[in-house]
């Protein structure tokens, strides 16, 4: 083999070494704060998301979205009740720098449920999102509404303006009566 | 001194329609000025325009002094009974009076103080907290006159108070008039379509006719300016009753005993006298009948 | 302006110590306790239609509540006229400037009434779903709006009208108006034009506004341009009705003599 012969292998195996080596190594990875929440029906949680940039270069023109799931075939889900922003324009992630995003979520159905965040490309390159794990959530169900509550709440105002207006009417009629009869009538 | 109010040529136009024209006249301080006028003559817009509901088109006038063009402070020094004025239903005439009475600057205390005294003054002490809704027609126009003597103005304009009472109700409603009005020495413009209210109250009238000033004077002036005297009674000796009637065959003739009331009917005043004078019947008594306003009213007003 | 708090203090004794303002608070507090109690003997509700329920209490009160303030300034002057309590009124040396503001201010007392007796309502269906303060916050804000809008309307109304029941008639005329895009289906809003009507709207602007916090769960501040519209028509509606109502508050209708 000749000397450069021998250095054009060199350089190609390199190459394929590198190559090799940032499939290893991703550009891009998403982490969570946490991997599971517990909570109740009717509250609201965060989930903060930290997308890193391994590379060196800035990482530009990419979207964090958050999906939510339902873990029960029988529990139906809408993402868009859950949290209403969820889809993110980022600004560009500096070379080895990292952003985190914070997720509200309002829990409105009761049940297991998981909830991840993907980041990819808003160019629309058919190239694989990079996901972040999948956080399960439980949503513990509980009465937000009591009929027995409700019902002084909805006796008790209406009787309320009911026996003013009777008293006030009361007072006027009286007053009035005491205004007319006492003295004598006069003519006209 | 200068007039309570004075109007300079003061009119009112509604396009074509002329409501009123050339309104010009003084109302001197203190004295109550009959305004008379048949339905339609215009007596509401003068007043109107007088009390600055209504702007005039043309013309200026004053009220206690101000120039029209400063109506807050001529509405601050007026009072006015409007014509068919209404009340409201579910307030007392206590409160109503001293809603008013707040309206015209009096403090809480002093509006207190007013209403009680006018209910008083006008009859109305007993009924203070009764609704207005269960006052008679009477009760209401004496409220109403309350309320225009709240502020204690020094005109005061009433725009036929005494509309829907009967006679005893009307006697009445005049009476507290002439008194509220004597005690408070304030100027009263009385509008009216009765003339018998205007004989008994009013020191000189204005009467109107179709949108403009027809008369205006004394009672008494406005009178003798329309209409010669139409009757004369004469005293006799009853002796002479027949020679007398037959004296006076010229003239339609009532006779009563030694008394002859002989209807003129356009004849010189002096007739009848020289009648009898020259039948040689001898004259106790001859009077002649002042003509009456109502004479001058229907004389000056009546339809070409 | 002392002139208008004396004209504000009678017309609040006029509504509420004669009784009428209060039947009409209580026939509204009959309407929410129905709802209320519909809602929460309901144990299939789940927690979205709790919120929606929230929303739909909160669109009744502001709905009702500026209907009952309208028709009350809707009669302000009118009335008067027919009552033929009007003359002695402009007969005070009290502006008509003043007069205009205290009915004004006395027809809104019936919003803020309504929405005084929401509260307790909105606190007990939202607090389980944890939105009450919300949703009593945007309420507070578009019904204000709203009411000052409809009331400085109806006084404009009233100023012209040659009669109450033509004040009156109007004043619900342009309350259904209002509303109507409210009952047209999705579809028929969904393009600029449709969108465009929902946002010009201030009625249905505001309610907009108050469902995508109520129901959505956005912040105060992210649908703020759907205030745009009930906050315009408030100033402007107001601004007009006091200049107007300074110098065409008159005897006779249509701002005639």
């Amino acid at each position: 083999m000749t000397r450069a012969a021998a250095l054009l292998l060199a350089a190609a195996l390199a190459g394929h070494a590198a190559s090799a080596a940032q499939a290893a190594a991703p550009r891009m990875t998403v982490s969570v704060d946490r991997t599971a929440v517990a909570t109740k029906l009717g509250h609201t949680f965060v989930i903060r998301s930290t997308l890193t940039n391994h590379s060196a270069t800035p990482a530009a023109g990419l979207i964090a979205h958050l999906n939510v799931l339902s873990l029960e075939p029988s529990l139906y889900v809408d993402p868009e009740d859950w949290s209403s922003h969820r889809t993110r324009y980022l600004t560009p992630i500096p070379a080895h720098g990292s952003i985190t995003l914070s997720w509200k979520l309002a829990a409105v159905n009761a049940g297991d449920l998981g909830v991840y965040i993907a980041a990819l490309p808003r160019s629309g390159r058919a190239v694989d999102p990079t996901t972040g794990p999948l956080v399960h959530v439980t949503i513990a169900d509980r009465r937000t509404l009591d009929a027995g509550g409700i019902l002084p709440l909805a006796l008790g105002i209406p009787a309320l303006l009911a026996l003013t207006t009777a008293l006030l009417k009361t007072f006027r009629l009286r007053a009035s009566r005491a205004g007319s009869s006492s003295g004598r009538a006069l003519r006209t | 001194m200068t007039a309570a109010v004075e109007a300079n040529g003061v009119g009112k136009r509604y396009g074509s329609l002329v409501a009123l024209e050339d309104l010009s006249f003084t109302a001197e301080q203190g004295e109550i000025l009959g305004v008379l006028g048949p339905n339609g003559a215009g007596k509401t817009t003068a007043i109107r325009i007088l009390t600055t509901i209504l702007e005039p088109t043309h013309g200026t006038f004053t009220v206690a002094g101000v120039p029209h063009t400063r109506p807050a402070e001529i509405r601050r020094r007026t009072g006015v009974l409007p014509e068919s004025a209404g009340y409201p239903e579910r307030q007392t005439a206590e409160e109503y009076l001293r809603y008013h009475a707040r309206l015209f600057g009096q403090s809480r205390e002093s509006a207190r103080t007013t209403a009680a005294a006018l209910l008083d003054q006008v009859g109305l002490g007993d009924r203070t907290k009764s609704l207005i809704g269960t006052h008679s027609r009477g009760m209401r126009q004496r409220l109403g006159i309350a309320r225009a003597l709240v502020n204690h103005p020094q005109v005061v304009v009433l725009d036929e108070p005494t509309l829907g009472l009967d006679p005893a109700g009307q006697q009445q409603m005049l009476a507290i008039i002439r008194r509220l009005t004597a005690e408070s020495g304030a100027t009263v413009l009385l509008c009216t379509h009765l003339l018998a209210e205007v004989e008994e109250t009013c020191t000189r009238v204005l009467i109107l006719s179709r949108g403009r000033v027809v008369a205006q004077g004394t009672i008494a002036e406005v009178a003798r300016r329309a209409a010669a005297p139409r009757t004369a009674t004469i005293r006799i000796a009853a002796e002479d009753g027949e020679r007398a009637e037959a004296a006076l065959s010229p003239l339609k003739v009532e006779a009563a005993g030694a008394t002859l009331r002989v209807f003129l009917d356009g004849a010189d005043s002096n007739e009848p006298l020289r009648l009898l004078v020259a039948a040689r019947i001898d004259v106790h008594a001859y009077e002649l009948e002042a003509a009456r306003l109502s004479d001058a009213f229907l004389a000056m007003t009546e339809a070409p | 302006m002392r002139g208008a708090g004396i004209v504000l203090t009678q017309e609040l004794r006029d509504l509420w110590l004669d009784g009428r303002a209060l039947a009409l608070s209580l026939a509204f507090s009959l309407l929410l306790s129905v709802i209320a109690y519909l809602v929460a003997s309901n144990r299939a509700l789940n927690f979205l239609e709790q919120r929606e329920t929230v929303n739909l209490t909160l669109q009744v009160a502001v709905a009702i509540g500026a209907l009952l303030a309208l028709l009350t300034a809707a009669d302000a002057v009118s009335g008067e006229r027919e009552r033929r309590t009007l003359e002695s009124l402009l007969l005070t040396p009290v502006s008509r400037l003043a007069l205009v503001t205290g009915k004004l201010l006395g027809a809104l007392s019936l919003w803020l009434a309504a929405f005084a007796i929401t509260v307790a309502y909105v606190w007990f269906l939202g607090r389980g779903v944890g939105i009450a303060g919300d949703a009593l916050a945007s309420g507070i804000v578009v019904g204000t709006l709203l009411a000052v809008f409809l009331t400085s309307f109806g006084i404009l109304l009233s100023i012209f009208s040659p009669s109450n029941r033509v004040s009156l008639s109007l004043s619900l005329f342009l309350l259904l108006a209002l509303f109507a895009p409210t009952q047209l289906p999705s579809g028929a809003t969904s393009g600029w034009a449709g969108d465009l009507l929902l946002r010009v709207n201030p009625l249905t602007a505001g309610e907009h506004y108050i469902g995508r916090i109520v129901v959505n769960g956005r912040a105060w501040n992210e649908d703020l341009v759907w205030l745009a519209s009930p906050a315009a028509a408030a100033a402007v509606f107001a601004a007009l009705a006091l200049a107007i109502g300074a110098h065409y508050v008159r005897l006779g209708g249509g701002g005639s003599e």
